[in-house]
């Protein structure tokens, strides 16, 4: 009787694993990923109207009924959805990244990455072209060091939104006295220093202190540099990696120097004077947010409308003052210079060049070296 | 030392609910703080103004609405099917049983991570556009397993003397399931539902991988938990908690009332 | 009722269940299994190619976070459970007729969502806190060290989030019981103490089984906790698989965790289950057909 009871037991296990396999062979890919080698979709601009949907960071842009979006919707009329799920460049493409394989965008126009995710999901055939002379506003008044870099010469795939920089945020009544990464390699702080989980920040700003230039960095160069990281967090030197929740460490005192964003620190000192960003020794790292026209984006007129709309240093001016990181617009500086003098002059929001002399631009890899890098990255990160 | 003896039960129960309660505590106490930047984790001064502004934050209200309308939704479905699922495999022996039952616990042992990434490579596969339908279904898959454990505790203890009086008094099996079985599981199935509600509202993995983009309440909280997250996010999440003990204290109160103005309980007879 | 369809009864009852848990469930387990069994890079693709081999690599590979995962797994459902029975005793014999509402206070914290309980726990153990001074003061904290991003804090945070599966099991089977045993037990000169032992101890193995296996499993696969608690030197395989997802990109490698997971998750329960008794938790009496 119990056979009987394993034998039914088995049957059923069968034919449900059978059933499955059915119903799973009926869709499904062969291939999983690998991108698309199809010809990149260039927008021709056509009417503005309808609706358009925008995924951006949070805290980018200054919200309410006076706000830019609002702006927006009232000069062009077309209903305008801003969405702020983008909290980490990985996360946003991993879980986009299936409906970009399928040529969707998940009902979004316009989404907001960093330069090197950018360049990735262009890589990949995830991200339609524009021409520049759909966007004037944008043409005249891009910064002059934003114009043609690395990853977008041509500036066809990519507008950036913000830029920014990372260096070193201290508690200047905890910490007084440091100005360079390796002060937090410093055991005197064991235990009380985060770094950023953003590889592309961290691991540059580490060979920048061993005076290596992180823009055509060997992959050796990477790896020495995150073996030196590893030791330090495995040592409990470092206390953790963080994203944007260094704030939080930061105002409790829990930490006193954390690698971090310019424009958080602006905020943080609203509540807690002490907390300052500094520019490292060596120098920071300079990295944009970019605009970009995901595959599959419906009502592309409108968003290349979008782009172009933020560019009128007016409308910029607004998002400026909220947003407190470095605007890619020219004029800006002027039109703050009556509103918030104070701003104007503030070097994180308007560095001037000697400011951001020995500054790098964030680096990008490539290939096969990317992948070792960033699994090497992964298991510091991961302990 | 009798005293303790005697109560030491008590306190030791009071400290345990005492300790669950302290974070609640925490952040009703936060949500009265006044920051005068976007950061809330140090105390600055007693404000009431994010109470009387509480749903001023457009996107955090959004969230919370569509994370209070699919628990709704899906607890319903939920606890329908599993209910249904429960009845079946306590009272009745049938072809594949075990397998059913396999099937049903599985999920359980699944980490939250696995379950939200295989539902979203299939929703992919299948051409399914992540929203608020993928949601509600990912959701209802998760909670079906928890209601069949909570309602099938409860057939298990029960007593099957009342069904048979009453089949033995000419009532149908409908009739029987209707009048007897119904009410006397009603206890389980509230206790079931309730679980899965809860569930729903806090769920954060499963539905991070398969929400597209709409944004649940604990999604918002994740983004802006990056960005500092707005005090009005405790002020809603205290008002959820009263709210919910006033509903509870409600029904307390009409059961109360119920149960005495009940007539003769079967252990007096 | 004809005999016929009354034994076509309980297919209609489990019909619409089992085809949402099969098609949403189980059809993705085969797909994550797929994933598991390919190999390659996202910018040249996954192919398809029997990679056996992921499964004992991703087992090797993350051993440390394996290890940490049930240790953390394991101290907290202790801890849950040293905490959660006479919590769950005294809602059960003592608390009479506010028992209901004890019960709801148990399940309250759950709706004001998971992170931001975490996230209260963050505070209330950061280094300045007066949590964590009283816990030093004591000491409880070694001088000059902390609470916060250790494994203790991690722990903590496993066992306040889960305490809810422990109470509520445990009280179930407690409320179950038939109390003239434990009458009839002291009518025959037991203690309290021995009638506790002997009898509802014993008769609450169930809801202790269930409770235990509902706080283990799910606390070995967390991540939020280890995320805001924890360093990455208490990183969790929960965080390593969510990493390869979302951030590697590493798909294969992270259905092969996820299923050496399972796996071992799967193992341990049946050997708990086996050693704890079966019908405590699957119901094995049933089949109560007329």
């Amino acid at each position: 009787m119990r056979q009987m009871k394993r034998l039914r037991l088995l049957v059923i296990g069968a034919l449900a694993l059978i059933a499955t396999l059915a119903l799973a062979a009926c869709g499904g890919d062969d291939e999983v990923g690998g991108g698309s080698d199809e010809e990149v979709a260039v927008v021709e601009k056509g009417p503005v109207e309808g609706e358009v949907t925008i995924s951006n960071w949070p805290l980018y842009i200054d919200k309410g009924n006076q706000g830019t979006v609002a702006e927006f919707q009232e000069a062009t009329g077309v209903d305008t959805t801003y969405i702020e799920d983008v909290n980490d460049n990985n996360e946003f493409f991993g879980k986009l990244r299936p409906e970009f394989e399928q040529g969707n965008s998940g009902g979004r126009s316009i989404a907001v990455v960093t330069d090197w995710m950018a360049k990735r999901m262009y890589d990949l055939g995830y991200l339609q072209e524009f021409d520049l002379a759909d966007l004037p506003d944008v043409e005249a008044n891009l910064r002059e060091n934003l114009r043609e870099p690395d990853f977008d010469p041509e500036r066809k795939f990519t507008v950036p939104w913000q830029s920014g920089m990372t260096g070193v945020i201290v508690r200047k009544d905890l910490a007084p006295d440091v100005t360079s990464i390796n002060d937090l390699f410093d055991p005197k702080y064991k235990g009380k220093v985060t770094m950023l989980t953003e590889l592309r920040d961290t691991v540059p700003l580490v060979m920048k202190a061993d005076g290596v230039d992180p823009n055509g960095a060997s992959k050796e160069d990477w790896l020495a540099a995150i073996d030196k990281i590893e030791q330090a967090a495995a040592s409990g030197q470092i206390r953790d990696f963080t994203g944007n929740d260094y704030a939080d460490d930061l105002t409790r005192g829990d930490v006193v120097a954390a690698i971090g964003w310019s424009g958080d620190a602006v905020q943080l000192q609203a509540d807690n004077p002490n907390i300052e960003w500094r520019m490292p020794d060596e120098g920071c790292i300079l990295w944009s947010d970019n605009m970009v026209i995901p595959v599959g984006a419906p009502n592309p007129s409108a968003a290349l409308e979008f782009m172009d709309f933020v560019y009128d240093p007016q409308v910029q001016a607004d998002i400026a003052e909220y947003v407190n990181y470095v605007t890619p617009v020219d004029g800006v500086k002027e039109i703050l210079a009556e509103r918030d003098p104070e701003l104007a002059n503030n070097q994180l929001i308007f560095p001037d060049d000697e400011f951001t002399e020995s500054c790098s631009i964030q680096p990008t890899l490539e290939g096969s070296d990317e992948q070792e890098i960033e699994e090497a990255f992964q298991q510091v990160i991961t302990g | 030392m009798r005293w303790l003896r005697r109560h030491g039960l008590s306190i030791y129960a009071g400290a345990a609910l005492a300790y669950m309660l302290i974070p609640i505590a925490v952040i009703a106490v936060f949500s009265f703080n006044d920051p005068e930047g976007r950061y809330n984790f140090t105390w600055e001064g007693f404000t009431l103004d994010h109470w009387e502004n509480a749903f001023g934050v457009e996107e955090l209200t959004d969230a919370l609405i569509t994370s209070l309308e699919l628990a709704a939704l899906t607890t319903i479905v939920a606890t329908v099917l599993g209910t249904l699922l429960a009845l079946a495999l306590v009272r009745y022996e049938f072809f594949g049983r075990r397998a059913a039952n396999f099937l049903i616990v599985v999920p359980l042992a699944t980490p939250e991570v696995v379950i939200g990434a295989g539902l979203l490579s299939l929703f992919i596969n299948y051409d399914v556009s992540r929203g608020f339908s993928t949601l509600f279904i990912a959701h209802v898959m998760f909670l079906i397993s928890f209601v069949v454990i909570v309602v099938r505790s409860r057939l298990i203890g029960f007593d099957r003397s009342l069904e048979e009086a009453a089949a033995d008094l000419g009532a149908r099996p409908l009739t029987v399931f209707r009048t007897i079985t119904l009410p006397l599981l009603a206890p389980g199935v509230i206790a079931a539902a309730l679980l899965a509600f809860a569930l729903s509202i806090d769920d954060f993995v499963i539905s991070n991988f398969n929400s597209g983009t709409t944004v649940t309440f604990p999604l918002y909280i994740f983004g802006a938990s990056q960005r500092g997250i707005p005090v009005e996010v405790n002020v809603i999440a205290t008002i959820l908690f009263l709210v919910t003990l006033a509903a509870m204290l409600l029904v307390l109160w009409q059961q109360r009332r119920a149960e005495r103005m009940a007539a003769v309980r079967p252990e007096e007879v | 009722m004809s005999t016929a369809r009354r034994r076509l009864v309980p297919y209609f009852l489990l019909g619409p269940g089992l085809i949402w848990l099969l098609v949403f469930f189980a059809v993705p387990m085969y797909y994550m299994g797929e994933l598991a069994l390919r190999s390659g890079s996202l910018d040249e693709g996954f192919g398809f190619t029997w990679e056996f081999a992921n499964f004992p690599d991703a087992l090797s590979d993350n051993s440390t976070q394996f290890a940490r995962s049930f240790l953390y797994a394991g101290v907290a459902t202790a801890l849950s459970l040293v905490i959660a029975y006479p919590l769950a005793y005294a809602i059960a014999f003592r608390a009479g007729r506010w028992r209901n509402l004890l019960l709801f206070l148990v399940i309250a914290p759950f709706f004001t969502t998971y992170l931001i309980r975490t996230l209260a726990w963050q505070t209330i153990l950061s280094d300045g806190s007066p949590v964590v001074d009283a816990l030093s003061f004591i000491g409880a904290v070694p001088d000059g060290g902390r609470v916060l991003d250790t494994p203790g804090s991690v722990i903590a945070g496993l066992t306040y989030n889960f305490l809810p599966f422990m109470i509520l099991p445990i009280y179930a089977s407690l409320e179950r019981m038939d109390r003239s045993l434990i009458e009839a037990a002291t009518d025959l000169y037991a203690s309290a103490r021995t009638a506790f032992l002997k009898v509802t101890l014993p008769l609450s193995a169930p809801g202790v089984v269930a409770g235990t296996l509902l706080t283990f499993i799910p606390a070995s696969g967390d991540y939020v906790n280890a995320l805001f608690l924890g360093s990455r030197n208490q990183a969790m395989i929960g965080n390593v698989i969510q990493n390869n997802y979302l951030v590697t990109n590493n798909y294969p490698d992270a259905a092969a965790l996820s299923f050496v997971l399972m796996a071992v998750i799967l193992a341990l329960v049946v050997i708990y289950i086996r050693f704890a008794g079966s019908e405590a938790l699957m119901g094995d009496e049933g089949g109560q057909t007329r």
